[in-house]
């Protein structure tokens, strides 16, 4: 036993000699009167040591922000003037389109409205009113007097191709005559 | 074209205007970018140096914008709504308020009572005299601004759009320019030239009204639309039945 242990230290002496001679600096971290200490008794066996830098700060930030309360919505804006977002994104309005100020019609609106005056006096400017339709040239009045105007130009084409049409019509007028007549007064100050 | 070496003075000595306000004067040009004025008119003081009254002149303007407007909007009634024909729910026992129509106008969805209906027109007339007088505030105006350009006729020697935008450009004749003639049919020319320049018009002298004349920066009158304009407008200032015709109310068609 002594002899196979003592040739086993022997062995290891003579290994960690040899390596002590072959590389005394690169045993790392082990200090010098260790070393000594080893190389006497050379049969101790030293461990390899290596030692492990940690970059705790470098690695969080490579981690980035620890994330907290995860599906939460935070309202920042409770108070105030809000902005319109609905799923962040701002509500559509329309593209502003500038109207053609100078366009025919706005370009020569107004023509030919003083034609009895600065015409021969033959037309009056009811007569040239184009735009208006023709049923309507000249006339002003409430919604009974409008619809009754309605029913005298066009009883005869409504009765024949729209007839369910002239019927509302009829049942407006005597619905509003009813109302005008029996349930509301007519005050001079105001006309229905 | 009258021949540029004697001067063209049209010198007109009114007969029915008043001396205590004296006739005005205005150069008379071309359209011409060579030629600069070619004579001197003068101008009646009744139609061209009276005081513009400004309230007439909005007067005039609101009368020319509302009495050929026709309002299309329309609100259905509660009968004229579709659906409500049911009770939604008995009258007692159900706890909630008492109702017989889905449509009456107290839901949403149902009838407006009093909303707008139709077509509702605001046409009214203005006496004859308020037009007449809007009609000389607002030549008054322009001719005391400087906006009243009188040529002698509406003969161009070119018919491209640059030339007279050039032209208008080199007098300082406003972005926008009304140019008025005795008769409806322009020459050649100068209907070629501003028929794609939007804010550069033709009128006759019948078509003339306060709103373009506003709308528009400069009118251009040639000569026998001025004469022409003064004779209609001292005709009807002068008219023995003035009162009678501004009193009577105006007939409406049919």
């Amino acid at each position: 036993m002594t002899t196979i242990a003592g040739s086993l230290m022997r062995s290891l002496g003579a290994v960690a000699q040899s390596m002590v001679q072959a590389t005394p600096m690169a045993l790392r971290g082990v200090s010098q009167g260790l070393a000594a200490r080893a190389m006497p008794s050379s049969a101790t066996w030293t461990p390899q040591v290596t030692s492990v830098r940690h970059r705790y700060h470098a690695d969080k930030l490579k981690r980035g922000p620890l994330m907290k309360n995860y599906g939460y919505e935070d309202k920042l804006h409770t108070k105030g003037l809000m902005p319109h977002m609905v799923h962040g994104k701002r509500l559509p309005i329309p593209i502003y389109r500038p109207k053609n100020s100078w366009s025919e019609k706005r370009a020569l609106f107004g023509q030919n409205d003083y034609i009895d005056i600065l015409g021969d006096g033959s037309l009056k400017p009811t007569d040239v009113a184009y735009s208006v339709p023709y049923w309507l040239r000249g006339f002003k009045g409430n919604e009974y007097q409008m619809l009754l105007r309605k029913r005298k130009f066009f009883h005869n084409k409504m009765g024949q191709y729209q007839p369910t049409k002239l019927t509302e019509l009829n049942k407006r007028i005597h619905k509003l005559y009813v109302h005008l007549n029996q349930k509301t007064k007519d005050y001079y100050w105001h006309k229905a | 074209m009258l021949d540029s070496s004697v001067p063209l003075i049209l010198d007109e000595k009114f007969v029915n205007a008043r001396n205590v306000v004296a006739a005005r004067e205005a150069w008379v040009e071309t359209l011409d970018t060579n030629t600069s004025d070619v004579g001197m008119i003068t101008l009646h003081p009744d139609v061209f140096s009276v005081c513009p009254r400004m309230d007439i002149i909005h007067e005039n303007v609101v009368w020319q914008r509302k009495y050929k407007m026709v309002s299309k909007a329309h609100t259905k009634t509660k009968p004229e709504v579709r659906g409500g024909g049911r009770k939604p729910w008995p009258q007692k026992g159900t706890g909630r308020a008492r109702h017989s129509s889905i449509r009456s106008p107290l839901w949403v969805g149902g009838g407006v009572t009093h909303g707008p209906r139709a077509f509702t027109t605001q046409f009214y007339m203005l006496p004859l005299v308020t037009r007449i007088h809007g009609l000389t505030s607002t030549l008054s105006a322009k001719f005391a601004q400087d906006d009243l350009k009188i040529v002698e006729s509406l003969q161009m020697a070119s018919d491209e759009p640059g030339y007279i935008e050039k032209l208008c450009e080199n007098r300082e004749w406003g972005p926008s320019v009304l140019f008025v003639d005795d008769t409806d049919l322009m020459p050649r020319n100068i209907t070629i030239a501003t028929d794609t320049i939007q804010h550069m018009n033709l009128m006759p002298v019948y078509g003339l009204n306060v709103y373009s004349m506003l709308k528009h920066s400069t009118l251009v009158l040639t000569v026998g639309a001025v004469r022409r304009l003064e004779e209609r407008i001292l005709y009807h200032l002068n008219r023995p039945d003035l009162t009678k015709a501004n009193a009577t109310p105006f007939k409406k068609q049919n």
